[in-house]
């Protein structure tokens, strides 16, 4: 019998917006139960390496392996594109993001939030996904506010709602594009902790985060980005706790 | 019932204008003028639909065809578009002999013609500027999770762009009803028809004018009242729980 | 080529007709503008209420009706008053209400209620902060009115001004109805003498868009005035 695939193997991206190089040949790849975190300076790039893994940015080069299935492109007057918009939905399906500012559809409940994408991107009957739906409603502690519409929620409900929403899909990785950066600091915590359940459960997640204590704690592996190229990777110990490049040391002395 | 029309006619015998004669106009006038409205805001409602996904579509022979009726329609006065049509329509050489022209000497379906295509272009424009408000990071949202781009326009962009345009679209009700009242300048008797006539029989400009406006005064707060029921409910989402 | 069989003078008359009577009827529309929404933010309840009244009921009836009471109706009561002065005080006059006066004072009735809309918005929009500091400089409310208040609150009226007055372009097409000469009159006898309607609408409707593109052009460039000191930064 075969080895399970890996869940994400990312190959080399470049990406440029008009005459400026934002990703300079990027490689990840995420193991089954990774949780890798994406540090580095804003205009770093590291945001637009995570929108490329899903393709909500077009990579110029380089390739994307979900699940031992390699993404097809093919090249027009537009630039390049992928090949198969199918095989993109197949593998957005597989992975779920959690976006800095949650995102939620603003006209649906938040129950209806979580139930959309299962039903009509994976075809699940309503009742499972309603079933499945107030599980996860009932894990990040939302179960009472189910039928609430995002206005009605504070920016910390509405991210653990998202992060349900991501979870519903049952997805094989998980990505997070700094998902406590638009909270209140007292509303980041709950996040961080339903973030730190996850982790414990064995999910594989890539992480765009500033927060250095989670990165710490949670990381199997840590990414230091610097102007569109790894400057540092490693078990975060060796990243955090003895950064060797001088820019590296100079991000993370303390700031006050 | 009997004893209702008695009553009426009584308290009409005191006055020499409206009687039940002079009523039912009115009352054919509105039934005109609901019909009128009512049909054309539904037709121009569905196309709208199309025509405002159209609008903003990344191809220009899709694009610009619509932004140019769009522009012609709301750019040119409504009397104008019910002149063409009317007198378009009349003036065909040999239509007279058509069967077409059952239909068509009536000026009833060419006035629908002028009011449907004039608020489809309206409403191609409200929709337009709903859908192109959609918040982008929803949009984002679900293409992330594997939305193809019709099932995106079809679960998320439309369903909150509808909600957004409920406001405009109101306005847009209520327009179109005042509107409608220069079908009777092709000879509709519609409800301001009914009063033109009321008046040149009795020459009666303020009992006449008066008594179409205060009825038309109701309808249009009664659409108004609709919408804010409407909003209230489909708008609830964007009211922050207090 | 276009052959307008010799009703391109009449036409052009007509164009000068709706032109004229458009900027008049404007004009109307912003003094009572001005006017409700000064009434509607003053503390007198009954100034209030008038305003409000007016506003309610101009915008709830067609504006041909509106146009058919004061022309039809305006001139029987011209005449009551006209034949009380002559009884009474046998002081004999004889107005004659013109569909010209009817079409400009109608127009500018109706559509003075939406002005006084735009301009209440655009008065509340102001930074009370700024009407202030002027008072604190000893500026009186006139010249504040004059030099801070009116410029500021421009900045804020002059898109649903520039609105109001495209809507008010096209509402000037129902004067034909009571018999004034207008443009699309001058089209409809012409479509009706010729029978070519497709000839003569067409030419109005274009006569219409080039008015309105011209009103446009205007419009940004007051808008880009009275922006000075906003925007552009970002």
């Amino acid at each position: 019998m075969a080895a399970t695939p890996i869940p994400l193997e990312v190959r080399n991206i470049k990406k440029r917006f008009g005459d400026t190089e934002v990703l300079k040949g990027l490689s990840l790849h995420a193991h089954k139960g990774d949780v890798i975190t994406m540090i580095g300076a804003s205009g770093s790039g590291k945001s637009t390496f995570l929108r490329c893994m899903n393709l909500l940015e077009q990579p110029d080069e380089g390739d994307l392996i979900v699940h031992g299935e390699e993404v097809r492109f093919k090249t027009t007057k537009r630039g390049r594109e992928p090949a198969d918009w199918k095989q993109v939905v197949r593998m957005r399906a597989r992975l779920s993001m959690v976006f800095q500012s949650f995102n939620l559809w603003a006209h649906m409940t938040l129950l209806e939030n979580i139930i959309e994408a299962p039903i009509y991107v994976l075809g699940k009957p309503k009742k499972d996904a309603i079933e499945h739906a107030n599980a996860l409603l009932e894990r990040v502690g939302l179960s009472h506010r189910a039928d609430a519409y995002p206005a009605q929620m504070s920016g910390g409900q509405q991210q653990r709602g998202a992060i349900a929403r991501a979870l519903a899909m049952d997805p094989e990785v998980m990505l997070f594009d700094e998902p406590t950066s638009a909270l209140d600091p007292e509303l980041v915590g709950d996040v961080l902790k339903v973030m730190h359940d996850l982790a414990d459960e064995g999910r594989t997640m890539i992480v765009v985060t500033h927060e250095m204590g989670f990165a710490r704690d949670v990381s199997s592996q840590v990414i230091y980005l610097h102007q569109g190229l790894i400057e540092e990777s490693g078990a975060p110990a060796d990243v955090l706790g003895n950064p060797q490049s001088p820019r590296l040391k100079q991000f993370l002395a303390p700031k006050y | 019932m009997e004893a209702l029309i008695n009553r009426l006619e009584a308290l009409l015998a005191e006055n020499s204008i409206f009687t039940l004669q002079t009523l039912s106009y009115y009352g054919e006038g509105l039934s005109t003028t609901v019909q009128l409205v009512f049909i054309s805001l539904l037709i121009g409602l569905v196309a709208a639909v199309p025509l405002a996904i159209g609008r903003g579509s990344k191809r220009r022979f899709i694009k610009w065809p619509i932004f140019a009726y769009t522009y012609v329609f709301r750019g040119t006065p409504l009397l104008i578009q019910l002149y063409l049509i009317y007198y378009g329509v009349v003036f065909v050489d040999g239509i007279q002999e058509t069967w077409l022209w059952v239909l068509l000497k009536e000026p009833f379906v060419p006035a629908l013609v002028a009011f449907t295509l004039n608020t489809a272009a309206y409403t191609t424009e409200i929709f337009h500027g709903a859908i192109k408000a959609t918040p982008k990071g929803e949009i984002e949202a679900a293409r992330a999770y594997g939305m193809s781009p019709a099932l995106t326009l079809r679960r998320i962009v439309l369903p909150s762009a509808f909600r957004r345009a409920l406001p405009a679209y109101g306005n847009e009700v209520i327009f179109m009803l005042h509107a409608s009242a220069i079908a009777s300048v092709v000879t509709i008797m519609d409800l301001t028809g009914a009063a033109r006539f009321v008046y040149a029989r009795f020459y009666a400009p303020f009992d006449a004018f008066l008594f179409v406006a205060a009825i038309y005064l109701c309808l249009t707060f009664a659409i108004l009242y609709l919408f804010r029921y409407l909003e209230k409910k489909l708008l609830a989402h964007l009211q922050p729980m207090t | 080529m276009l052959d307008l069989h010799g009703y391109g003078p009449r036409l052009l008359e007509g164009a000068g007709v709706t032109i004229t009577l458009a900027l008049l009827a404007l004009a109307l529309a912003i003094v009572l503008g001005l006017i409700t929404a000064s009434a509607k933010m003053s503390r007198s309840w009954l100034a209030h209420r008038i305003a409000t009244f007016y506003t309610t009921v101009i915008r709830g009836v067609p504006d041909l009706v509106l146009m058919m009471l004061l022309f039809f109706g305006g001139q029987i009561g011209v005449n009551v008053i006209t034949d009380f002065l002559y009884y009474e005080f046998d002081i004999d006059i004889f107005i004659n209400i013109n569909a010209f006066v009817a079409g400009v004072v109608t127009i500018g009735l109706i559509f003075g209620a939406y002005m006084g809309e735009t301009f209440r918005g655009a008065f509340m929009a102001v930074d009370q902060g700024q009407v202030e500091a002027g008072k604190a400089y000893g500026m009186s409310d006139a010249l504040v009115f004059r030099r801070i208040r009116f410029p500021l609150m421009m900045r804020h009226a002059l898109p649903g001004l520039s609105n109001n007055w495209m809507v008010l372009l096209k509402t000037t097409a129902l004067v034909s109805v009571i018999g004034l000469s207008d443009m699309v009159r001058v089209a409809a006898e012409a479509s009706k003498a010729t029978r070519e309607p497709f000839v003569f609408m067409m030419t109005v409707a274009v006569i219409y868009l080039l008015i309105a593109s011209v009103s446009e052009w205007i419009f940004a460039r007051l808008q880009k005035r009275y922006n000075i000191g906003y925007g552009e930064a970002d």
